[in-house]
């Protein structure tokens, strides 16, 4: 072929400006760390990088969902943990005291005992995680366990057998503190004939006896008794006076995203696991009782509470069993989205990264290759049959 | 006639014709780098012989003529194959440039913004009363809607650097046409004597190949130096001595006419589409086809965004409620059925109903269903609120604006919705979060933007309660990021990772077509070059070849003189 002067200078040109062009991209690669510049420069690995990126973030997203739904069951885990221990402790009160061995004084100051147990219980139930109440379903606003009126209860009563005897509790009590009124007919009969008195000491120290009248007794701070039908000696009945607590919640489960398609209910719902409902788990009914009972002196009633209260220890450990698992699930959760962005990070980092070594490597074939051409160049572009003539 | 004579006239024509050579080489060596420069060579034959008693005795050198070396073949596909590297030069630098609009390879992109709005949501479900969380979502947001706005701002703008090249492209390409036509004209006009005008025949070649570089066309040549030049839909361009012009305008689809002018005020729109090659096909198919497939993908991808995520809103309710909100989209007649009144999402409303949800001082008051049917106008609407059994007392429906005006009566009744099946709500843009139908008008609400606590993270209960701690709605709105949307069932980041794809492949093949191209247009021009270019060296040894035939001429035109000298001594 022959090879003219444009051909020469031409195809020194276009080499030239294509090893400088490589060198470019290379240099661009290593300066930046990232193996490509612009998406045309391999469309389909930078679209595997974007999905991958995409899953990257969506992982940490949920390890923080994760970090949230952790916090909200261990503080959930750790309330319910310290009301078990709370109504252990009154299970062993109560067992000792449904024994007949203590004295009416020894279980006054058990009933105030318990008095304590059931605040501490309710200011565990209303316990606050970043500024909200986690027993109150989806009304986090408020707290969900909230002290009622005082309500003067129905009497429980003791009858001597034969005995017809009915007492109605009314009035509207003005004291500032719980208290059991004990009432003990003295001597049998109806309206005008029998008589009674009464101690708000649980039988320590008790009023004068008195005629039963027609119409409503007041036994003080308002609090009042209707006697009706016919007696027998050795009656007795106890009304106590307390002020209920009611839950103020919602029942909606609190859900956390812990991963696509997969949510986990991370609350517990305060009337279903401590009661405030009057249901059959109510945990301040069983304890509210369990004093009036102690207060009344009543050992046969602090063993009923006690049984109640044993049942309601297999439900919470049942619950406190079910937050375990979802911890557990939750550190599952936690050890697979680490392990996930590893290798996330890995396979992102093999596409986009430079290799460094590699794009060094070639960076000097091309350095030498340009200096080579450049050497060449230089020597053909000089030759001329001039030079001869 | 021989003797003497004939020797001193073989000489002198030799020296002439050698002389011619040399000016010939100088000829060559001075357009060595003048493009479209095919060299040039004395075409020498023995002059013409005269008889003698001996035979035929040769007179010397006689000059045919001036040829160049030029292979009309190697040219035309020469020609063909710039016209496509052209093309795909120009598409490859203007993908190039959009793509670099969707650059994913660096920080900050569409991708990462859409992963971020999401996480902003799940953070919201982690804490649905939390002020912080809906601040962050919101600012998420507004960089979302900014970074959709703004890559549909540039295509738009792109395709406005392209329409402004056009018009300059088109003015070259007539300009070249009436320039071919001249040159054809002299051409003709100075070969009528038999001689190849060789310069004007590269000028016109040069013409013809700048033009094949601005659109792809084919050339036919007649022998005696005529030409015609067509389009690729056979409408010639140059006919021998005449040129005919192109003109562009801008028709009502926003896409660029290319029209024809022919004999007698003849005009032909030609169609984008039977373009092929030239920088104006590349420059007219980028702007008018390729660009504005991209601006539907990326319209369609934040119209999905906006449906999915205004339906799932429209369905909850935020920490506050509304005293009064107008909706964000118009209707063009109050009185025309909803679904087809002009509204952007209209065609979204189906058969159903939405529940009012009232509060009155903070608690539940009261709450009614509203049926709706796209066959119902806004004004018939408006007409069902304000004279429902229970609403109708409390609440005031309104058009403002063409847009329904909902407000309650008393400043301590507050409203929400829930519960809307027929999607009503999204269609007029009650109780939204975003704004907007495509990717340049995607926008935050700004009833939710001047009140964060209207972000809809929770819903109402069957009561018409709604709670603080409720995160239901923010928690379907975060798991909408792993939802299929639109018509190819992908999610939000698949489909934007198809539209980055496509258009990374798309400007990878321009890139890779050009480089190939390129190679083709080097190995032609090499063989074109390598027939019509200068060679120095070979010019120089020309020169001394002829320096050294004129100086044997010049000796012998001496031998002659001699011989006279020799013989005219004689007489002596």
């Amino acid at each position: 072929m022959r090879v003219t002067m444009p051909t020469i200078f031409n195809s020194i040109q276009s080499n030239l400006q294509n090893l400088a062009e490589d060198l470019q991209g290379l240099n661009a690669s290593i300066a930046s760390g990232r193996k490509y510049q612009s998406i045309s420069d391999s469309p389909v690995d930078v679209g595997a990088i974007l999905g991958l990126t995409k899953e990257g973030n969506q992982t940490v997203q949920y390890e923080r969902n994760l970090e949230t739904a952790k916090g909200w069951l261990s503080v959930t885990e750790s309330s319910l943990q310290t009301i078990t221990e709370i109504v252990r402790a009154s299970m062993a009160l109560a067992n000792q005291m449904a024994t007949g061995t203590y004295n009416a004084a020894q279980r006054q100051a058990a009933a105030q005992q318990i008095q304590g147990y059931l605040e501490e219980v309710m200011q565990v139930g209303n316990t606050q995680f970043r500024g909200q109440h986690i027993m109150a379903g989806y009304r986090t606003d408020a707290p969900p366990f909230v002290a009622e009126d005082w309500q003067v209860q129905s009497p429980v009563m003791h009858l001597q057998p034969g005995s017809t005897g009915a007492a109605v509790a009314g009035g509207v009590y003005t004291g500032t503190a719980s208290r059991t009124f004990l009432v003990e007919v003295v001597s049998g009969g109806g309206a005008g004939l029998g008589t009674y008195r009464f101690s708000v000491d649980g039988g320590q120290s008790w009023t004068d006896p008195a005629v039963i009248p027609a119409g409503p007794v007041s036994l003080g701070d308002g609090v009042e008794v209707t006697f009706g039908g016919t007696w027998v000696a050795g009656d007795r009945f106890s009304i106590s006076v307390y002020q209920p607590i009611e839950y103020q919640g919602d029942s909606h489960n609190f859900e956390i995203a812990l991963g696509a398609d997969s949510r986990l209910a991370v609350n517990e719902v305060g009337c279903v696991a401590v009661g405030g409902d009057q249901g059959d788990h109510d945990l301040f009914q069983m304890l509210a009782q369990l004093k009036s009972s102690l207060e009344a002196n009543d050992p046969a009633e602090v063993g009923i509470s006690l049984e109640k209260l044993r049942s309601y220890e297999t439900h919470i450990t049942a619950i406190l069993a079910g937050l375990g698992a979802s911890l557990e699930r939750v550190a599952m959760k936690e050890n697979v989205y680490g392990t996930l962005k590893e290798e996330l990070t890995r396979q992102i980092s093999d596409r986009a990264d430079t290799d460094l070594v590699a794009a060094v490597n070639l960076l000097k074939t091309k350095e030498t290759a340009y200096q080579a051409s450049l050497l060449s160049s230089s020597k053909v572009m000089g030759m001329s049959l001039m030079d001869y003539l | 006639m021989s003797g003497l004579p004939s020797i001193l006239h073989i000489a002198t024509r030799s020296l002439l014709a050698e002389q011619l050579g040399v000016e010939v080489t100088g000829h060559n060596i001075a357009n060595v780098n003048t493009a479209g420069y095919s060299r040039q060579r004395v075409n020498f034959v023995t002059a013409g012989a005269v008889p003698s008693s001996w035979g035929p005795l040769g007179t010397g050198v006689k000059v045919q003529g001036i040829e160049q070396a030029f292979d009309p073949f190697i040219t035309a596909r020469l020609n063909e194959k710039n016209s496509l590297l052209s093309d795909y030069q120009t598409r490859s630098s203007a993908l190039e440039q959009v793509a670099a609009y969707f650059n994913e390879t660096q920080e900050g992109g569409l991708n990462d913004l859409l992963s971020q709005f999401f996480a902003a949501w799940h953070d919201l479900a982690d804490n649905p009363s939390g002020a912080g969380e809906r601040q962050a979502l919101l600012s998420r947001s507004l960089t979302l809607c900014d970074a959709f706005n703004s890559r549909a701002d540039q295509l738009v703008r792109e395709r406005l650097v392209l329409l402004q090249e056009i018009g300059p492209t088109v003015e070259e390409i007539n300009g070249h046409a009436a320039r071919i036509a001249q040159l054809t004209q002299e051409i003709v006009e100075t070969e009528a004597n038999g001689r190849t005008a060789n310069d004007l025949r590269d000028q016109r070649q040069l013409e013809i190949s700048q033009l094949s570089q601005l659109i792809g066309v084919r050339t036919y040549t007649t022998g005696d130096g005529n030409l015609s030049i067509t389009l690729a839909n056979g409408r010639p361009l140059v006919q021998g001595v005449l040129s005919w012009t192109l003109t562009t305008q801008l028709n009502s689809s926003d896409t660029v006419d290319l029209v024809w002018q022919g004999p007698g005020g003849t005009t032909e729109i030609i169609p984008t589409s039977s373009l092929t090659g030239g920088k104006l096909t590349a420059l007219l198919q980028t702007r008018d086809e390729v660009i504005p497939k991209y601006q539907q993908e990326l319209d369609q991808l934040a119209r999905d965004l906006i449906v999915a995520v205004n339906r799932q809103h429209t369905q909850g309710v935020g920490l506050d409620l509304f005293s009064q909100t107008t909706g964000t989209y118009q209707v063009n007649d109050p009185n025309a059925p909803l679904g087809n009144a002009g509204l952007p999402l209209g065609d979204q409303i189906i058969h159903g109903s939405l529940t009012i949800n009232l509060d009155r001082d903070g608690a539940p008051l009261a709450s009614g269903t509203i049926v709706i049917d796209p066959s119902l106008s806004l004004n018939d609407l408006v007409q069902s609120i304000n004279t429902h059994a229970v609403l109708g007392g409390y609440l005031t429906a309104s058009v403002e604006n063409n847009s329904l005006k909902i407000s309650a009566n008393s400043p301590s009744d507050t409203f929400g919705f829930s519960g809307d099946d027929s999607q009503a709500l999204l269609a007029l843009g009650l109780n939204t979060f975003f704004t907007g139908d495509k990717a340049y008008t995607l926008d935050v609400n700004a009833w939710v933007l001047d009140n964060p606590e209207l972000v809809a993270a929770g819903q109402f209960d069957a009561t018409g309660a709604h709670t603080v701690g409720d995160n239901r709605n923010a928690l379907a709105l975060a798991e909408m990021e792993e939802a299929p949307v639109g018509p190819d069932g992908l999610t939000f980041a698949e489909a934007y990772q198809r539209l980055v794809m496509s258009l990374g492949l798309e400007a990878q093949e321009a890139e890779d077509q050009e480089s190939f191209f390129q190679g083709l247009v080097d190995q032609l021009t090499q063989m074109r070059d390598a027939v019509s270019g200068v060679s120095l060296d070979e010019e120089m040894t020309n020169l001394v070849k002829f320096q050294r035939a004129y100086q044997a001429a010049a000796r012998l035109v001496t031998v002659a003189d001699e011989l006279y000298q020799t013989l005219l001594a004689l007489k002596k």
